[in-house]
């Protein structure tokens, strides 16, 4: 570009009023911030949340209390007892306590478990009113939606 | 019939006075709401729009919350001059709102109402000068402080404005050569006559103006002297509470006061546009303080378009674009002028 050119767009200010122009265009662009309680974020399939326990189709826990996971966690939170029942070949669990403030959610537990009986759930709303709740005992582990949020924290979000 | 001598000479000025303090306080929430959410959608966010009607309460609770902080004085701080800075700020932008005529004079009951409170044969002058005064509450604020990001910031102030007064000055002069009068109603005046806008007139006069202006505010691009990422924020730093929020509502202030004169000395003040177009004629209808106020609007809107478009110069090239760009050519744009001028 010739000196002279340059000088030119320098005196009528093209390059800023193009910059001006390409503000005004992201004036009106799609915005990326989602306004919270009204939408919620629609989360990844794989998305790390609260774990949970589930049941088989009918209705038995599926946790055999193998304890494979208090075995391969590396912080510690579970503490799990199973006992024999009749007509079964494995153990039914009847403690299963998870620290939720021990937790890293670094999913080991959630690989090695046999039967998948813990998984992640897509659950990030973990306020707590009382610190006890921050141990899931194990009916508790089974919760999910708004009846575990009416345990955390006694409904306190509505 | 004549309305009672105590309403035209005691409670109309009054209500005036009070007026013209609220005016600039309210574009100041405006303006403060606007450049928030603006800016916000112009870098995909959505900005404050909880408060109120989107948003427009958030300033509002913003100094609710400023006026029950506490009021801190660094120990090594010059107590009086701390003091005053602030309210040296605050006060010279808004005494400046006296003189700016904010629509034209219409009559009731045969009292000739002016929307100005003071209508000077040299309020141009005045205005200029009062916003000058403003850079002592700065440099006052900056030194008093006795912190080194404060004095910093001072210092660029000084400096900054020493260089844009010049090219601020010689522009005005322009328009005073077309309007052969400093008072800010007479130059409206001149403007309706002539029935041209010495913006489109003088198009080099209002863009040097313009810019100046914004260096004059200390605002984005120009805004050095409370350049957050490198001076904390700049002359105010060790301020907090009401005392901040004065200098945040004097400088919002003088940007309100700055949009003003542009509206006032380029694009005819109150004056409605098209005015030789008859077919617009209808326009004529609408009151004029609306006009001056969407005009200001368009301008106040433009700083904060400014500001979210250009990154901040550095040091060094904002005093070389003020001398090396700006005075020469508002020096060249004087004589230009005053020749033509001589010549018409």
């Amino acid at each position: 570009m010739t000196g002279l050119a340059r000088f030119l767009k320098k005196f009528f200010l093209v390059d800023i009023l193009r910059g001006l122009l390409i503000t005004l265009r992201y004036y009106f662009s799609p915005k990326v911030t989602i306004q919270y309680p009204e939408r919620v974020r629609e989360l990844p399939p794989r998305y790390k949340g609260l774990l949970r326990l589930h049941l088989d189709a009918k209705g038995e826990p599926l946790c055999i209390a193998c304890l494979a996971c208090q075995r391969i966690c590396p912080t510690h939170c579970f503490d799990i007892a199973g006992e024999r029942v009749p007509q079964r070949k494995t153990l039914w669990p009847v403690r299963y306590d998870w620290k939720l403030e021990r937790c890293t959610f670094c999913g080991l537990c959630v690989e090695i478990c046999p039967t998948s009986a813990i998984r992640f759930s897509p659950e990030f709303r973990m306020t707590l009113l009382e610190k006890d709740k921050v141990r899931f005992h194990y009916p508790d582990m089974y919760l999910e939606g708004e009846e575990l949020q009416k345990h955390l924290c006694g409904g306190c979000l509505e | 019939m004549t309305a009672h001598p105590l309403v035209v000479d005691f409670l109309i000025p009054v209500l005036k006075i009070a007026a013209v303090i609220l005016y600039p306080l309210v574009m100041v929430i405006v303006m403060i709401w606007m450049e928030r959410r603006v800016v916000a959608l112009i870098q995909g966010r959505l900005g404050p729009n909880r408060v109120g009607f989107e948003g427009i309460l958030q300033p509002a609770a913003d100094a609710f919350k400023l006026f029950f902080k506490e009021d801190i004085i660094p120990r090594q701080a010059d107590r009086f001059l701390f003091n005053l800075s602030p309210v040296l700020v605050l006060v010279s932008s808004l005494l400046a709102f006296c003189f700016i005529p904010l629509g034209e004079s219409f009559r009731i009951k045969g009292y000739t109402l002016t929307l100005w409170v003071a209508e000077s044969p040299v309020g141009l002058l005045l205005v200029l000068g009062l916003s000058s005064i403003g850079v002592f509450g700065i440099i006052f604020g900056g030194w008093a402080s006795n912190s080194k990001y404060p004095l910093m910031g001072a210092l660029r102030s000084v400096v900054q404005i020493l260089s844009y007064e010049i090219p601020l000055g010689m522009t005005v002069l322009t328009v005073i050569f077309f309007s052969r009068s400093i008072d800010l109603v007479a130059i409206v005046n001149h403007q309706k006559d002539a029935r041209i806008w010495f913006g489109f007139l003088l198009p080099v006069s209002f863009v040097v103006f313009w810019i100046s202006g914004i260096a004059e505010t200390n605002r984005a691009p120009f805004d050095l002297p409370e350049a957050e990422s490198e001076l904390v924020a700049g002359y105010h730093t060790e301020y907090s509470g009401m005392k901040f929020a004065f200098f945040y509502i004097a400088e919002y202030a003088h940007m309100v006061l700055v949009s003003s004169l542009v509206v006032i000395l380029f694009f005819g003040g109150w004056l409605p546009p098209f005015p030789n177009v008859a077919a617009l004629a209808f326009l004529h209808r609408i009151p004029g303080f609306l006009w001056y106020l969407a005009k200001i609007m368009f301008f106040l809107y433009l700083y904060v378009w400014i500001r979210a478009t250009l990154p901040r110069y550095r040091f060094d090239a904002l005093i070389k674009l003020a001398w090396k760009w700006l005075i020469p050519l508002s020096a060249l744009n004087l004589v230009a002028v005053a020749v033509l001028r001589y010549v018409l």
